[in-house]
């Protein structure tokens, strides 16, 4: 090598080190201990920067409470950015990394790594802990407010808490048009057999059975979320089988889940669901245009704001023969605030919480976006909480909080009722479900060689 | 030749004038790049203070070996291949027939110059949220079309491979004004005399085209080709905005993009491998360098050959 390229070449690879040397670490930046009680005023003039996933009333009551703060703390200037909820753990690594953000909404902690599951990575939330991003916020007075469960199990990491949970929705029900219903004599169904007669009897009268937010893929698998549950109840138990092998994918019992789904996805859904938006196909539902719509409790204010006189109801996917196994919403912990560590307005980010953690506060952000509470004293007093509440002693978290995936698992390793036809190419149930856990044990085979 | 810069420290003026743009050049192109390939050998996150550990070719390992999982990067490989084939093909042929028309001395030639390259102005955003509207399977006009006929699509929300079709179409649709212009500039490089002489020697409008413009559009032939497979290999904005992440429609770009920022093969939710990420850019960053290389090899000979 002549002496020029040599000279080249090294130069080339000190800079590099230097940029490696920029972005690892040195020493991790170690999270402020708790132990402290109300927060203080913060100094002089501050701007808080904000991150928020886009749910529409949740995105229309910050901003009025964001109003309300700053007419109260004249000093503070809340900047809030709203991303697409698929962004949200991107552009809150990015922008913890970049230390451009004080207080950043982040869902329920959830896939944490099993003693049963081996060579999994840990989860996002995990990685942003240990890597001292994350503020600990043990200690502070406005977490009285809350379930002691909920803190427990929805944002807290080695015995201390990073994330405040603001509540638990259900993502495995179906809203349903009451007017329909009455209209064409059907009862609301509590079967699968039900279901299924209902969604003939619209179809036949030219109106589509069900419509979902396919645009953004997940709400057409995420909408067949409560036949997986119907079927399997225990869904940590369910995890454990697929890990350990007791369950596989292509079994007897899940071949009816399969066969289920195809119906869903091919008879049930309404045709072009595919392009409708998320935040567009409960206006859709609102509209009167279809007669169901499988959802997210988070969907009911937007419905609501939507058409306000229009009559709806919510139950339990009925995707069970037995209507005793229908009794079940599986859900998860969604959105909570959690603050960075590196935060220079570390004050002024507390207030907030506090602030926005009193009780009366509290219950106008339950009132507006349909969250099972996570504060005892506050009341579940909306239309969705009527609907909720007859089934929330059998409130249970589901499949997609516990599941993750081998490595070297293939990409079909999830039941997901896209891969169906019209969304995806399949179209013969026990194929899919041999393939789908064909691409499962591979990654089993891999992580236990 | 005479030395403009004078003698002594003098001499080192045109290094000193060329520094900072060798510096920026290392800052935001080159530097990334080789911190990229050293982070491939590593577990890094992306997470500031998060901690890094060198393991070798464990990212290569897995991201071609392992399980389905590298079965199904190998189909994205091969789904890369294809599309950047398809785009380069039918951009190509496509940009320089258009180049050929407008070109021509009509009436509102520019007006239609416009309108070809418009689309190239508009942002990947613009252009996926103007397409998702116009194939919006419940009424948008393309719906609207296919109903006349008695028929119905899911369009971009479909079956992957015709998701996967839609994104080269619109591809092509965004980027052909390019090749148009590459390619109407070179053609207004040609002599008008040699199409005379040609003329007068009796040739035929085809004859006119293989002797004359085609040798003398190589430059703009080999500029093009370049352009655009190198460009269809490492694209991958479009299918985010377009279709997201579907099985069965990403190309290896957009899996490095997905693998980087925490969606990965199989997994509801996971975490941030952007260590994994790297060894997979590393691996495209060979394809389009094994690819681009050989391409501009043969294209170079053949340009000697043409034009001397």
């Amino acid at each position: 090598m002549s002496k020029k390229m040599f000279s080249f070449l090294s130069l080339l690879v000190a800079f590099a080190t230097l940029l490696a040397a920029c972005a690892s670490p040195s020493t991790p930046t170690a999270a402020p201990a708790g132990g402290e009680s109300a927060p203080a005023q913060p100094a002089g003039k501050v701007t808080l920067r904000v991150l928020v996933h886009q749910n529409p009333p949740m995105v229309a009551f910050m901003e009025e409470f964001n109003k309300k703060f700053q007419e109260k703390h004249p000093n503070i200037v809340v900047d809030m950015s709203v991303v697409n909820a698929n962004d949200l753990s991107t552009v809150s690594q990015t922008r913890l990394s970049a230390n451009d953000i004080d207080v950043l909404d982040i869902f329920g902690f959830s896939n944490a790594a099993q003693p049963y599951m081996k060579q999994v990575d840990p989860p996002n939330w995990q990685q942003l802990i240990e890597a001292g991003l994350l503020m600990d916020l043990t200690g502070q007075d406005f977490l009285k407010y809350y379930d002691q469960s909920a803190l427990q199990d929805a944002g807290s990491y080695n015995g201390k808490v990073y994330a405040v949970n603001l509540g638990r929705v259900s993502y495995s029900g179906i809203y349903y048009n009451k007017k329909l219903f009455e209209q064409y004599n059907l009862k609301v169904p509590t079967t699968w057999p039900e279901l299924v007669t209902a969604c003939e009897t619209f179809k036949a009268a030219g109106i589509p059975c069900m419509t979902a937010g396919g645009k953004d893929g997940w709400p057409i698998f995420v909408g067949a979320y409560g036949l997986i549950g119907s079927i399997y109840p225990d869904q940590a138990a369910l995890v454990e089988g697929l890990w350990t092998g007791k369950i596989k994918w292509n079994d007897e019992k899940s071949l009816e889940m399969w066969r289920k789904m195809q119906v869903y996805a091919r008879d049930m859904m309404e045709e072009g669901a595919s392009g409708i938006a998320g935040d567009a196909a409960p206006g859709r539902f609102a509209s009167g245009a279809v007669a169901m719509f499988p959802g997210g409790t988070w969907y009911a204010p937007a419905i609501e704001a939507a058409q306000p006189d229009f009559d709806w109801g919510y139950i339990p996917f009925p995707g069970s023969d037995n209507p005793e196994d229908n009794k079940y919403l599986f859900g998860k912990y969604d959105q909570g605030w959690a603050i960075a560590a590196n935060t220079p307005h570390r004050e002024a980010a507390l207030l907030y919480l506090a602030e926005f953690s009193e009780p009366a506060n509290y219950q106008a952000f339950v009132n507006a976006v349909g969250f099972i509470p996570t504060q005892p004293t506050a009341q579940l007093n909306t239309k969705i909480g009527a609907e909720v509440a007859p089934y929330l002693a059998n409130f249970r978290v589901g499949y997609e909080q516990y599941w993750v995936a081998p490595k070297g698992a293939g990409q079909f390793a999830n039941p997901w009722a896209s891969y169906f036809k019209p969304f995806g190419t399949d179209d013969d149930p026990k194929a899919l479900a041999d393939k789908v856990q064909a691409d499962l044990q591979a990654g089993l085979d891999a992580v236990n060689k | 030749m005479s030395y403009h810069f004078g003698r002594g420290w003098s001499k080192l003026t045109p290094y000193l004038l060329l520094l900072p743009g060798l510096l920026f050049y290392f800052l935001i192109a080159l530097g990334p790049s080789i911190a990229t390939a050293f982070y491939s050998f590593t577990d890094a996150t992306g997470i500031r203070n998060a901690p890094v550990h060198w393991i070798g070719f464990d990212n290569y390992r897995e991201f071609l070996f392992m399980g389905r999982a590298s079965l199904d990067n190998l189909e994205a490989l091969k789904r890369t291949l294809i599309f950047s084939a398809a785009v380069t093909i039918i951009q190509f042929a496509l940009g320089l027939f258009v180049a050929l028309i407008v070109n021509q001395n009509l009436k509102g030639a520019n007006i239609f110059r416009t309108i070809y390259f418009m689309p190239v102005i508009l942002g990947v955003v613009i252009q996926g949220l103007m397409w998702s509207l116009f194939l919006y399977p419940l009424g948008g006009p393309a719906a609207k079309l296919l109903s006349l006929l008695g028929l119905r699509s899911e369009f971009l929300g479909g079956p992957p491979a015709q998701a996967f079709a839609w994104v080269i179409f619109i591809q092509i649709w965004a980027n052909m004004g390019i090749t148009m212009m590459i390619f109407l500039a070179g053609l207004q490089t040609i002599p008008a005399e040699l199409y005379e002489a040609a003329r007068i020697d009796g040739a035929n409008a085809w004859q006119l085209f293989a002797n004359v413009t085609w040798p003398l559009l190589t430059p703009s032939v080999n500029t093009n080709l370049l352009l655009n497979i190198i460009g269809s290999l490492q694209a991958w904005q479009l299918f985010l905005v377009l279709v997201g992440y579907r099985n069965g429609t990403q190309v290896l770009g957009y899996l490095i993009y997905a693998t980087g920022f925490g969606q990965t093969s199989g997994s509801v939710t996971s975490s941030f491998r952007q260590g994994y990420a790297a060894a997979a850019s590393i691996v495209l960053f060979l394809l389009v360098l094994v690819i681009g290389m050989t391409v501009q090899y043969v294209l170079q000979r053949r340009e000697e050959r043409i034009l001397g």
